[in-house]
């Protein structure tokens, strides 16, 4: 009982912090879309959140929401932005599984420090990997340079504006957080099993694809989850990168600050962080189903 | 004849200053600093302010230079016009700065959203009217013109010749060697697509020739940036950058970039730039201070170093400028326009631009 008390001390201040820095955050944004909206292209002047608990009963509206799913620009955003993180993070597990395994099954020299280089990209901003892929892929950057002096033709030279260019960039910064958490989630797997397959005479595809993937699906779809609600909040890349791309952190980035359309945003904010929560919720779900033995 | 002498000494200090603001003497300055010493004592030494980019007219220089004169940590603050004002929207009534500098359109449009603490400086008649708010709500320091700003090298290999013309611009040979940021954000970027429409024959309320343009223009551009496009015109990556005449100079001249300035051959127009004291100032004393300093030759001196022309036309050294020669085009055909109305048009502009150019598929 004693125990139990202290233990419950011990969580008070993540909920105090959660509180503060989610709970309220968010119950602010939700009653701040419902707030007339408008921006200084329509003359705007006043200040952002000037209301009262009473001034906001008078004026509550869905205006916000009837503009954003009225309006085929934003609704586009948003499924740019949900298709794009959604391939972004089945890609980057593609990718990144094999890596994971590696990491896990084998020894060899310098192995620490091949997980320390695949953690560097976690370590950027979005704005630094837009900055790098303009570098590497950009009109004149390292990779069409080459490419030209190699073969007379800059090939690839603006990829980086491009949707390429974004899912180059988006995958860079998946890699870690794919490859970390693929790789604790092969820890926990039984490699009895992959020996008894190896006995009875299965190939590496065949060990691959009817012993580790069935089994590591669930850990394989809470990685597209993970994966999937970075790509969806990420904004730094696309903001200096994406040119005719349209995507929603961007479109909240100018609502904010070039349009001043504060309610508006905070519109936007919701109507992303429903559909990130949604389909994250969704992924966890359908990752629990698959389980295909029970938890020991 | 004494009398002569007498009356003439009586006329010295009642003589006109007309074009020159030599009114920061050695006495001023001293009572300058003797007000600055006090404000710090009330309100600490640091000044904050928005829209001060250290590579948008040597704002960088500026700030040191005040900092290592008179002690007032000012820092930089990467804000641009548009983003300043909608923070400054958003944080009112109790904003973080105490001094902003805008394009003089969007500094105008604050100005009459209430943004703005009405202050005239000293030597506020010194100021000529035009570039000045009747009622004190903002003044200009300095302006600059449109052109393009060329990085020879960047277009050498491109095996592209440098443009001469805005109609050269939207000629397939140009794909991808173009770009201007975007006008919702950046200041400068908005006065690019207000050139645009001015110099083929748009007025304030008939935008068709500007957006017209433009359109033409969107499949050779890079990318509509929203930070400012500065590094990447200097290291080549964006070859052409329609912006203001200044970037391109401090490129050749300070930073050794390979870089020209082009005048348009159908002609340019110039954009002045405002400063004004926020509403509900954190620090009003030492920003009132800095915007009496502001008003001086000696720091439009600083601030013609990166080559925007100071409204103190004595603040222009000769050695400066010597150095704004454009390679092509010349600042005779600079087409005229009123400001105030201007300003009113500056919402519904930005509006056809969102819709007809940067929504277009």
């Amino acid at each position: 009982m004693k125990q139990r008390a202290s233990g419950g001390l011990l969580v008070l201040p993540l909920v105090a912090f959660l509180f503060v820095f989610l709970l309220y955050p968010l119950c602010y944004l939700a009653a701040n879309s419902l707030v007339p909206g408008g921006g200084v292209l329509e003359g705007r002047t006043k200040q952002v959140g000037g209301w009262s608990a009473g001034q906001w009963l008078q004026t509550v509206t869905l205006e916000n929401y009837v503009k954003l799913f009225g309006d085929g620009y934003y609704l586009s955003s948003l499924l740019h932005s949900v298709v794009l993180s959604l391939a972004i993070a089945i890609g980057s597990v593609i990718l990144c599984i094999a890596p994971a395994w590696v990491l896990v099954r084998t020894r060899f020299p310098g192995k620490r420090l091949f997980r320390a280089v695949l953690t560097i990209p976690m370590a950027f901003s979005g704005v630094i990997v837009g900055f790098m892929i303009v570098i590497m892929l950009g009109r004149w950057g390292a990779i069409p340079a080459v490419l030209h002096w190699l073969t007379g033709e800059a090939y690839l030279s603006m990829t980086a504006y491009t949707l390429s260019g974004l899912v180059v960039a988006y995958i860079y910064f998946e890699i870690p957080r794919a490859t970390l958490t693929l790789e604790a989630a092969i820890r926990k797997f039984d490699f009895d099993l992959d020996a008894a397959a190896r006995s009875l005479g299965a190939t590496l595809w065949q060990r691959l694809w009817y012993v580790l993937v069935p089994l590591l699906l669930p850990a394989i779809i809470s990685t597209v989850a993970l994966a999937f609600a970075v790509s969806m909040g990420s904004f730094g890349v696309a903001l200096i990168i994406a040119k005719k791309f349209n995507l929603l952190p961007v479109d909240i980035f100018l609502e904010i600050t070039g349009y001043a359309n504060f309610e508006f945003a905070s519109a936007l904010c919701v109507v992303m962080l429903v559909v990130t929560l949604t389909t994250n919720l969704y992924l966890r779900r359908l990752g629990e189903k698959h389980y295909v033995f029970k938890q020991r | 004849m004494r009398l002569l002498i007498a009356a003439l000494v009586a006329i010295i200090p009642l003589w006109p200053h007309g074009v020159r603001a030599n009114h920061f003497d050695a006495k001023a300055q001293a009572e300058f600093k003797a007000a600055l010493e006090d404000a710090k004592k009330a309100e600490g030494t640091t000044l904050i302010g928005y829209d001060h980019q250290p590579n948008y007219a040597n704002w960088g220089g500026v700030q040191k230079f005040f900092t290592d004169k008179y002690g007032v940590t000012w820092p930089p603050d990467m804000k641009s016009s548009v983003t300043a004002m909608a923070a400054l929207i958003a944080e009112q009534p109790k904003p973080q700065a105490s001094i902003v500098y805008y394009n003089a359109a969007i500094g105008s449009q604050a100005a009459e959203r209430g943004l703005h603490e009405p202050y005239k400086p000293k030597g506020w008649d010194l100021i000529p009217k035009e570039h000045k708010d009747a009622d004190g709500r903002w003044f200009n320091i300095h302006y600059g013109t449109i052109a393009f700003v060329v990085n020879t090298k960047a277009l050498a290999a491109a095996k592209a010749a440098v443009p001469k013309c805005w109609s050269d611009l939207i000629k397939p040979e140009y794909k991808n060697l173009v770009a201007y940021d975007d006008p919702t954000v950046q200041g400068t970027a908005f006065d690019a697509i207000f050139t645009a429409l001015w110099v083929h024959g748009g007025s304030y309320d008939n935008f068709t020739p500007g957006i017209e343009y433009l359109k033409k223009l969107h499949p050779n551009i890079i990318s509509y940036n929203k930070e400012t496009s500065y590094n990447p015109s200097l290291r080549g990556e964006i070859p052409i950058w329609i912006h203001a005449d200044g970037s391109g100079y401090k490129m050749k001249h300070h930073d050794g970039g390979p870089v020209e300035v082009v005048i348009p051959c159908e002609g340019s127009t110039v954009f002045p730039l405002n400063v004004a004291l926020v509403k509900n100032a954190p620090t009003p004393r030492l920003a009132k201070l800095a915007l009496d300093w502001l008003n001086t030759e000696e720091a439009q001196r600083v601030f013609a170093e990166s080559f925007f022309r100071p409204i103190h036309p004595g603040a222009l050294t000769p050695e400066i400028a010597a150095k704004m020669k454009p390679l092509y085009g010349s600042y005779d055909g600079l087409k005229p326009y009123d400001l105030p109305q201007k300003v009113k048009m500056v919402d519904a502009y930005k509006k056809a631009w969102i819709e007809q150019v940067r929504r277009a598929r």
